[in-house]
């Protein structure tokens, strides 16, 4: 046991295997609670705005496509509504409505992807098997439909490259009767099981006042009764045509984050089946020019994880001048590191999944002697079973 | 809150307002002003900071620009602070919005921007082993300044 007043730094990171990106925290405790927490990023940097500078308006589509394996799909899209309006373009009914169709088919799948991850976090591994095989339902649906389970490219400049026939229809509203039903039963569970309430309720509390001062976005503000969604706030794509349900809850803790991820699901199944049942005829694409018009642009959309914000600017030229890119983990990652600050370390877990993180945790987790220099390693696994048994 | 209310609350602090998009306005600040023209948006409570963007004009325009995307709902203000390339910085705005921490953290590796006064200043995104002084998001970049084992 550490001396009275020693400090303990624990680092975590930067790699784990079972999650999807890695990243470096260091928590400061005393005993058990968390003093301060400080992060590293960069593990999985790549360039991709610096590489959208040496390559045409096309190439760079694909390459931005690949920021994130899990909602690549927003990237693209947000991306080309940007470099249409600088072209004075504008994608036909049809691709808008293809765009938002494929835009929510990937909410489904990144929201369950999710609530398995949360799940596995809080000990509950039943719920992780069921939501990941419930998942596979819509990625069968994506597969069928763009021809890839990830990095669909369904977008290219000045339309969508996919077309959706009868058949195909009836495969995602038969697949959304299957969802809609799981569904019902994950609102059942996280908002009834009493040990997992005991992980996630009144745990990580974000006021509506703290929210909106961090500038968290996504399901994390709306959790905290935070108005905010680009589909309502302004629609893109083919959410004027088919508008969006705000979802919010005020309570601000996990447990909200929980609720309000899964409400959006039903959400999402809803506005699925209002744009399969009334998808505009007509052209796929329009032509687009090679060089793109001299000017700035701002394209924001909102991806599962919450605001996506795009910065385009074109020297008239056939290359992007500048593309800066601000994805929702970053503004909702800063809100980790505060609400951190007095809570226990067995709770670390599952505040960092509550944000749903596009990056994530580590195999090696060192606790640090902060003088004596004593060391003892302990892994991400360690940190999880350490939360699952104090809730125990 | 509508992009005509940053034009009034801007017009004491800026030099220059356009409005380049129906939702968007851009309001040139000079950075001795930046501090003033953040408080007087966050007192307003109008939107929050979404984004910090850097821009390079380039060596022979001599200016950097750090444009400050503030949303609220459908509407972007941006503040665009000219920064000469030979005097780099701006004043940090985290004693006004903490949470800037991050954004600004890498404005500085990738500009090369100092944000004065930051309290963090630890790189967020680039390697522990990138060289001292080189800044990938600057026009004259090139590979070969980040040595061998970034270059390839």
């Amino acid at each position: 046991m550490p001396a009275k007043g020693e400090k303990f730094i624990i680092p975590i990171g930067p790699q784990h295997p079972a999650l999807k990106e890695p990243g470096h925290f260091e928590f400061s405790v005393d005993g058990e609670m968390v003093t301060s927490a400080s992060l590293r990023l960069g593990y999985v940097h790549r360039g991709i705005e610096k590489g959208t500078e040496g390559r045409n308006w096309v190439q760079a589509l694909y390459l931005l496509e690949r920021i994130c394996g899990i909602c690549s799909h927003v990237h693209a899209t947000a991306y080309c509504l940007g470099v249409e309006r600088l072209a004075g373009v504008e994608a036909p009914p049809r691709a808008q409505a293809i765009r938002s169709l494929v835009g929510e088919l990937e909410r489904i799948h990144s929201h369950l992807l999710w609530l398995g991850v949360a799940a596995h976090e809080a000990g509950f591994d039943m719920l992780f098997m069921h939501s990941w095989r419930d998942r596979e339902v819509v990625m069968n649906l994506l597969e069928g439909f763009t021809g890839n389970r990830v990095n669909y490219s369904a977008n290219v400049l000045g339309g969508v490259k996919c077309d959706i026939d009868a058949r195909q229809t009836d495969a995602i509203v038969k697949g959304l009767e299957y969802l809609e039903d799981r569904t019902h039963h994950y609102l059942e569970v996280v908002t009834s099981d009493i040990m997992f309430l005991r992980r996630t309720r009144g745990i990580g509390v974000m006021t509506k006042d703290v929210a909106e001062k961090l500038g968290v976005v996504g399901p994390t503000a709306r959790a905290s009764g935070v108005a905010r969604d680009v589909r309502v706030n302004a629609p893109y794509a083919a959410y004027d045509r088919y508008p969006v349900k705000l979802i919010t809850a005020t309570a601000g803790d996990l447990e909200a984050r929980f609720i309000v991820r899964v409400q959006e699901l039903f959400e999402t199944y809803r506005v699925i089946r209002a744009i399969l049942a009334d998808l505009p005829e007509g052209e796929l694409t329009v032509r687009m020019p090679r060089r793109i018009k001299e000017g700035e642009t701002i394209s924001r959309v909102e991806a599962p994880r919450g605001e996506l914000f795009y910065f385009i600017k074109s020297n008239g030229s056939d290359t992007a001048e500048r593309v800066k890119v601000r994805t929702p983990t970053l503004p909702n990652m800063a809100s980790v590191l505060t609400l951190a600050v007095g809570h226990q370390l067995a709770d670390m877990p599952m505040i960092l999944t509550g944000i749903d993180p596009c990056f994530s945790c580590n195999d090696r987790m060192i606790v640090v002697r902060d003088e004596a220099g004593q060391a003892s390693a302990w892994t991400w696994d360690d940190l999880r079973q350490y939360g699952i048994e104090t809730y125990r | 809150m509508t992009i005509e209310t940053a034009a009034a609350l801007l017009s004491t602090w800026a030099t220059e307002t356009s409005q380049p998009e129906p939702e968007r306005l851009d309001a040139v600040v000079p950075r001795e002003k930046l501090l003033a023209a953040v408080q007087t948006l966050v007192d307003a409570r109008w939107g929050y900071l979404a984004a910090i963007t850097g821009l390079d004009l380039g060596v022979e325009a001599g200016l950097f620009e750090v444009l400050y995307h503030f949303c609220s709902e459908a509407a972007v203000t941006t503040l665009r602070v000219p920064v000469p390339r030979d005097d780099a910085w701006v004043p940090s705005v985290y004693a006004i919005i903490p949470s800037v921490s991050f954004y600004e953290r890498e404005l500085m590796e990738m500009f090369g921007i100092n944000a004065a006064g930051t309290p963090n200043t630890d790189r967020l995104f680039l390697p522990d082993d990138w060289p001292a002084g080189v800044y990938p998001l600057r026009k004259d970049f090139q590979m070969e300044d980040a040595g061998a084992d970034h270059a390839s």
